[in-house]
């Protein structure tokens, strides 16, 4: 249990202490290696006029409303603004998992962009899929987003909560 | 619920599981429904509350309440009628006969199986930040005695979830991984030229002999390429002899696994008595161990060289690592080595089964012909980017792994007290996830003894398949980490091969079967012929 708390803990750092874009290196395109490059863009100060607004409904029906920047994904919002959505995230964005899974209305469904092959095999393993739902960490913000709707879906251990409380 | 699980946990711990639980369980129901419809006979709230006919419902049971064969049978079917090559097809049996949940035991190992997707859903989706897949003791038994760090595949815990920090954020993203794709499609250059060139070798100039020993230098050199930043030439005439003697160490890792797997099980006192075991298991990781530290070593001299004469570095995955000390040195060894271990016999055996069913089945090749034609045309090389157009080669990846999963089944062993399908199940219980069960489950996938990509292919992006059945690569934080690039290897080397030859079977061929050799192995030898298409 000890472990388990401090490595919830540990996550998060390890995920901000680390620099996002490291294909750069990968891809072999001549980047500099001895000085990696900080890309992670919440720590970078960027005019207001590229904030977007979100609207996060937490799993208790809660509305939280937060900034990002443009080109961060609702998962890096997240992160960012320190949200506590319990097991979201998991994989920190390597489409691995489904915990980022969010909800959305139809209006803004449309306007998400294009959904990979990739990130619909995730989604099929997705807790509550519906047909408006997408992965947070595919969804890049843009102008066109702000004042978005974003609704955390009921995890699997939400539902088994509430049963064992009205049992 | 709530009420009967404490109590029921409660019985566990101070009775253990015995059947006098059992035996109080009844009583205390017996208790229950008079107190319930006696109402007032100072019972506790908590009691008062539940009404009798739920807790006739869901009473959870315990371990020994859970079917399953017996330790003599399984002793026999496992040591005496060498079940561990029919471990799959043991595990379809056993789900028939005992149902989606059943318990077995290896010697003292108790382990609980699961054959149902929606409990294999139930255990993925709630699992914690650093899942633990088994007793991996002897791998760090080993890695002790050396020296050596543990890697992702033989590390718990903190470390093992730093480490998987750090590198799935280089090889996991598909975007990532495609940045692959040119050096991916060197290595299929050399596969096709090494086809050419086998078949010359055969009376009816078209046949490939044994096609997973091709695969298999196809795959090691495809990860060598990624992982190690260079050419081993393994599809060359002239294998090189350090080439030659990694692959001599993989094989004595799996050659002997069934011995080697059980080495750390072997009490440590009976290893002066049966010393052979545990000498190979310590052997083969020597050898694996050591084409590493070459390769890694190699790179780092490289670069040291380059930046002392005050060059740019540049490089893929290696450099990376050696160069952003995000890891040390001695992680870096464990971690190419334990890649490399994983990422070579894996596709080699997917790829074998994917052309083999291709051969079984023409008509569905002649579909992904036709789709390769119309996406890319006779001439033109397939890239990453391409992928996306051909569903009908991720639905052949999709549709291969989950005729034959090539890990039949995966561990966990649970980090929390459970219920799982009616039963508890104490923290700390090995848990056996049947992949090979559930993809060949008819509920799960319609006709599935019937190879058929349509499964697989989407009408349109809301078009989802629900479905843990089949998920070949595991599902969550500690899925596999090589998934994305194997899936290039994959479709980048199927869509060039079926782009270029007919594949059909070889008339020396028979019905190949599946046999577990720690994964899930053609039983004999596939031999196909590659004929040139035009």
């Amino acid at each position: 249990m000890a472990l388990a708390a401090a490595l919830r803990r540990l996550a998060p750092v390890a995920l901000g202490a680390f620099p996002r874009r490291t294909t750069a290196v990968t891809l072999g395109c001549g980047s500099r290696l001895a000085g990696t490059r900080r890309l992670s863009a919440g720590t970078q100060p960027l005019r207001s006029d590229n904030k977007v607004t979100i609207h996060f409904i937490n799993r208790d029906g809660e509305k939280v409303t937060v900034k990002g920047s443009s080109g961060d994904t609702l998962l890096d919002v997240v992160i960012n603004e320190d949200l506590d959505f319990d097991g979201f995230g998991a994989c920190e964005g390597t489409l691995a998992c489904s915990t980022c899974h969010l909800i959305f209305d139809e209006e803004v469904y449309k306007k998400l962009g294009r959904v990979t092959d990739e990130e619909m095999d995730m989604l099929d393993l997705a807790y509550g899929l519906t047909e408006t739902s997408r992965l947070g960490c595919q969804i890049c913000l843009t102008k066109s987003l702000d004042g978005m709707v974003a609704r955390v879906p009921e995890s699997v251990t939400d539902i088994r909560q509430s049963k064992d409380e009205t049992a | 619920m709530a009420v009967l699980y404490n109590f029921t946990s409660a019985c566990m711990k101070n009775f253990g599981g015995s059947s006098f639980n059992r035996q109080l369980f009844c009583v205390f129901r017996t208790f229950h429904k008079s107190a319930a419809s006696g109402d007032v006979l100072g019972i506790s709230e908590e009691r008062a509350i539940t009404p009798p006919d739920v807790a006739e419902e869901t009473r959870v049971k315990s371990l020994r309440e859970m079917p399953g064969p017996s330790t003599l049978a399984n002793l026999i079917e496992f040591f005496w009628r060498d079940g561990f090559s029919r471990i799959h097809e043991i595990q379809l049996e056993h789900s028939k006969k005992y149902g989606k949940i059943f318990k077995s035991r290896f010697g003292p190992q108790l382990v609980v199986s699961i054959a149902d997707r929606d409990l294999l859903a139930q255990v993925l989706r709630t699992e914690s930040i650093a899942p633990q897949r088994g007793n991996m003791d002897s791998w760090k038994e080993y890695r002790d005695l050396r020296g050596r760090s543990t890697g992702l595949i033989s590390a718990e815990g903190e470390d093992w979830l730093r480490m998987r920090s750090v590198l799935r954020q280089l090889i996991m993203r598909p975007r990532d991984v495609a940045a692959f794709s040119d050096d991916v499609n060197e290595v299929v250059d050399d596969l096709v030229k090494r086809i050419c060139v086998l078949r010359t070798q055969q009376s009816d100039g078209a046949t490939v002999l044994n096609v997973n020993d091709l695969f298999f230098k196809y795959a090691m050199e495809a990860v060598a390429a990624i992982l190690y930043e260079c050419r081993l030439g393994c599809l060359e005439s002239e294998v090189p002899q350090e080439t030659q003697d990694y692959i001599a160490a993989l094989h004595l890792m799996f050659s002997s696994f069934k011995t080697t797997m059980y080495a750390g099980a072997i009490p440590k006192w009976l290893r002066s008595i049966i010393p052979k075991p545990w000498e190979e298991f310590c052997d083969s990781w020597d050898g694996l161990f050591k084409f590493s530290l070459v390769h890694v070593d190699k790179r780092f001299a490289e670069i040291k060289a380059q930046l002392e004469q005050g060059e740019e570095v540049r490089g893929g995955l290696l450099t990376h690592l050696l160069v952003t000390k995000q890891m040390t040195l001695e992680e870096i060894y464990a971690n190419a080595t334990e890649m490399l271990l994983a990422g070579v016999d894996t596709t080699s055996f997917t790829l074998s089964w994917a052309t083999y069913l291709l051969a079984l089945h023409p008509h569905v090749q002649e579909q992904i012909f036709t789709e390769i034609m119309t996406t890319l045309g006779p001439g033109r090389v397939v890239t990453a980017n391409d992928v996306q157009h051909l569903p009908l080669i991720r639905a052949l990846v999709k549709e291969t792994l989950r005729f034959f999963p090539v890990l039949p089944a995966n561990g966990r062993i649970t980090q929390d007290d459970l219920v799982l399908g009616g039963y508890f199940i104490p923290k700390g219980t090995q848990l056996a996830m049947c992949h090979y069960s559930t993809s060949l489950d008819d509920e799960n996938f319609p006709e599935a003894l019937d190879f058929r990509l349509d499964r697989w292919v989407r009408k349109d992006t809301t078009d989802h398949v629900d479905n843990f059945g089949s998920i070949p690569f595991g599902y969550g934080i500690r899925s596999c980490i090589g998934r994305r690039i194997a899936e290039l290897e994959m479709h980048l080397s199927l869509t060039r091969l079926i782009q270029k030859f007919h594949i059909g079977l070889s008339p020396v061929t028979d019905d190949v079967k599946a046999k577990t050799h720690g994964l899930l192995c053609p039983g004999a030898p596939i031999n196909l012929q590659f004929i040139d298409r035009e």
